[in-house]
């Protein structure tokens, strides 16, 4: 119990969090993945995201998994977004496995949950690439282009300006009730639960000032949008089409298209092989 | 501040940036906070539900569900690259739902009771289809769901008791007792900071029920879409099944390549020719 609260305590220091997810939003611009134009990347993650769940050939899967980790080392995404990835494939199969086994079930149970482990990881890490690897403004003219509601380019754009800020904000308002706050002594367990439910309560108590706070700032942002024209430019076709002027397919993404598509042939190809002669 | 007390266009879109942000901040850290398990038990923080429950209770609910579901789709998936592609748009639905419903019933936020029971119920709507929907994904996705011993069991297991455990655990811990502290509190101070007037029994609803036919509709069409898109996101097998019936499965494998590259090839030229058309236009 004392390490899980001071698992979680260390977790919850919000530097930390706020570094690596602003790390993973910005900090990768400079990569192969990042300069790739965002429609071709779309494309490529509707491959790599439905194709795998109709696949049942573990080598084939192997293959396509090799790729996609690939992908993934050259977009660099930061540590903890990985991290992340592995908890939740094994919390989607792993942690299935294990309540099997209890059930009476036995090695057997393991060929299916290895395919399916391996498909939900390269579809994850396909995701992780596209989504992570992208700067979130090309990311959103991507889905615009495609037809997206107009509302979730916008929400993905201010998300990641409004972040930053709003993380700050939380953090004073956490600290400062901390200052003020008397918390209990966490010497006994039951101290220790005690504790845990303090600081739980403190994170809620923070929201109070901080819904407050953002509501001022969601009306400021609100009115700002208006002025510019924001809900009339969202109709006219000639503000959309300026918008997504900055889109081109170049060389780079043709070589890329060309990778994937040579790798996704030779491993069915190889798959082929190796059934036949096995 | 208009006199027929009707919620404007733009006060929607405050709402619907309100709820976005904040929940999706609070899912962000959800997100990182790993969850620990005692035995089969997780306590997970999972679910700050409380953020858009409190905001639907005081604003439109409408707005505020959708822009909970965005927000948490926005902040939580793709800036952490955890994007699962049509399967969150289950997750999508599901908030949506849930955080509407609770959202429609409060008439009077001061009443401390009615918020409670709409929190609970809201977090209830929601967990129970999300329940569904993950069992019913499992029977489809695993091959001979039936034939992988001790696998039917454990996942209605699992899933049943993930249920009720988020259901009680989170959500009186997370959701509703938030919701009662922080409703009242918020009544008539958070509403003149967007231009309104603070929700009264006129005000809300209109002419409309609570919870009239139209809604109870909508709402089972969203769960019915829901699941077909958890379903679509993670099934496929049958198709697999029916196309090796015609063909060695190599042969299939090699018409995937086929259909693939060639849709592949498709996508670039309209990606091309759009572009020059645009061009053109321009």
């Amino acid at each position: 119990m004392r390490k899980l609260t001071e698992n979680i305590l260390d977790k919850i220091s919000i530097d930390y969090l706020r570094n690596q997810v602003l790390k993973n939003a910005y900090g990768n611009d400079d990569t192969a993945i990042a300069k790739l134009d965002p429609r071709v990347l779309l494309i490529w993650y509707l491959f790599f995201g439905l194709v795998p769940w109709f696949l049942n050939d573990v080598i084939l899967l192997l293959f396509l998994f090799l790729f996609v980790v690939a992908t993934t080392r050259t977009a660099r995404i930061a540590p903890l977004v990985l991290f992340l990835f592995c908890i939740g494939v094994f919390s989607q199969t792993g942690y299935l496995f294990i309540v099997a086994l209890f059930f009476g079930g036995n090695a057997e149970t393991i060929a299916p949950l290895l395919v399916m482990t391996l498909k939900v990881a390269i579809v994850s890490l396909a995701s992780i690439t596209v989504f992570s690897g992208l700067d979130p403004d090309r990311l959103a003219n991507g889905l615009l282009w495609f037809g997206c509601p107009d509302q979730l380019s916008f929400s993905i754009s201010f998300a990641y300006r409004i972040l930053p800020v709003l993380m700050e904000e939380f953090q004073n308002i956490l600290l400062s009730y901390r200052l003020r706050g008397n918390p209990p002594q966490k010497k006994t367990f039951f101290g220790k639960i005690r504790y845990l439910f303090y600081q739980i309560k403190m994170i809620i108590q923070s929201f109070y000032p901080l819904m407050l706070n953002t509501a001022k700032r969601s009306r400021t942002t609100v009115e700002a949008l208006e002025l510019k024209g924001y809900r009339y430019s969202l109709k006219n076709p000639q503000v959309k089409r300026l918008k997504l002027a900055m889109l081109k397919v170049t060389k780079g993404d043709y070589i890329f298209i060309l990778i994937s598509v040579c790798w996704a042939a030779a491993s069915f190809g190889a798959s082929a092989l190796l059934g036949n002669v096995l | 501040m208009n006199p027929e007390n009707k919620i404007t266009q733009s006060q929607k879109m405050m709402v619907f940036v309100l709820s976005m942000s904040l929940y999706g901040l609070a899912t962000l850290f959800t997100e990182l906070i790993p969850s620990f398990q005692v035995g089969i038990v997780e306590f997970s923080v999972e679910y700050f539900l409380f953020i858009p429950l409190t905001l639907s209770m005081l604003f439109d609910p409408l707005s505020a569900a959708l822009g909970a579901a965005t927000g948490e789709l926005v902040f939580s998936e793709i800036m952490l690259g955890q994007f699962g592609g049509l399967g969150e748009l289950e997750k999508f639905l599901t908030v949506t739902i849930g955080v509407y419903i609770a959202g429609r019933l409060v008439k009077n936020p001061k009443n401390r009771k009615m918020v409670a029971a709409a929190s609970i119920l809201g977090v209830t709507i929601q967990q129970l289809m999300g329940c569904v929907v993950d069992i019913l994904k499992v029977q489809f996705a695993v091959e001979d769901f039936e034939a992988v011993a001790g696998l039917p069991e454990s996942v209605f297991f699992t899933e049943g008791f993930a249920c009720l455990n988020d259901i009680l655990f989170s959500g009186i811990l997370f959701c509703m007792l938030p919701a009662v502290y922080l409703v009242p509190k918020l009544y008539g101070k958070i509403e003149p900071l967007l231009g309104m007037k603070p929700r009264d029994e006129k005000t809300v609803l209109g002419s409309e029920n609570a919870i009239s036919l139209k809604v109870v509709l909508l709402s089972l069409a969203g769960f019915v879409a829901a699941i077909g898109a958890e379903l679509l996101a993670s099934g496929g097998y049958e198709l697999i099944d029916w196309e090796a019936a015609w063909a060695e499965s190599t042969g299939a494998f090699i018409t995937a390549i086929i259909v693939a590259a060639v849709v592949l090839l498709i996508a670039v030229g309209v990606i091309r020719n759009r572009a020059a058309g645009s061009k053109n236009a321009g």
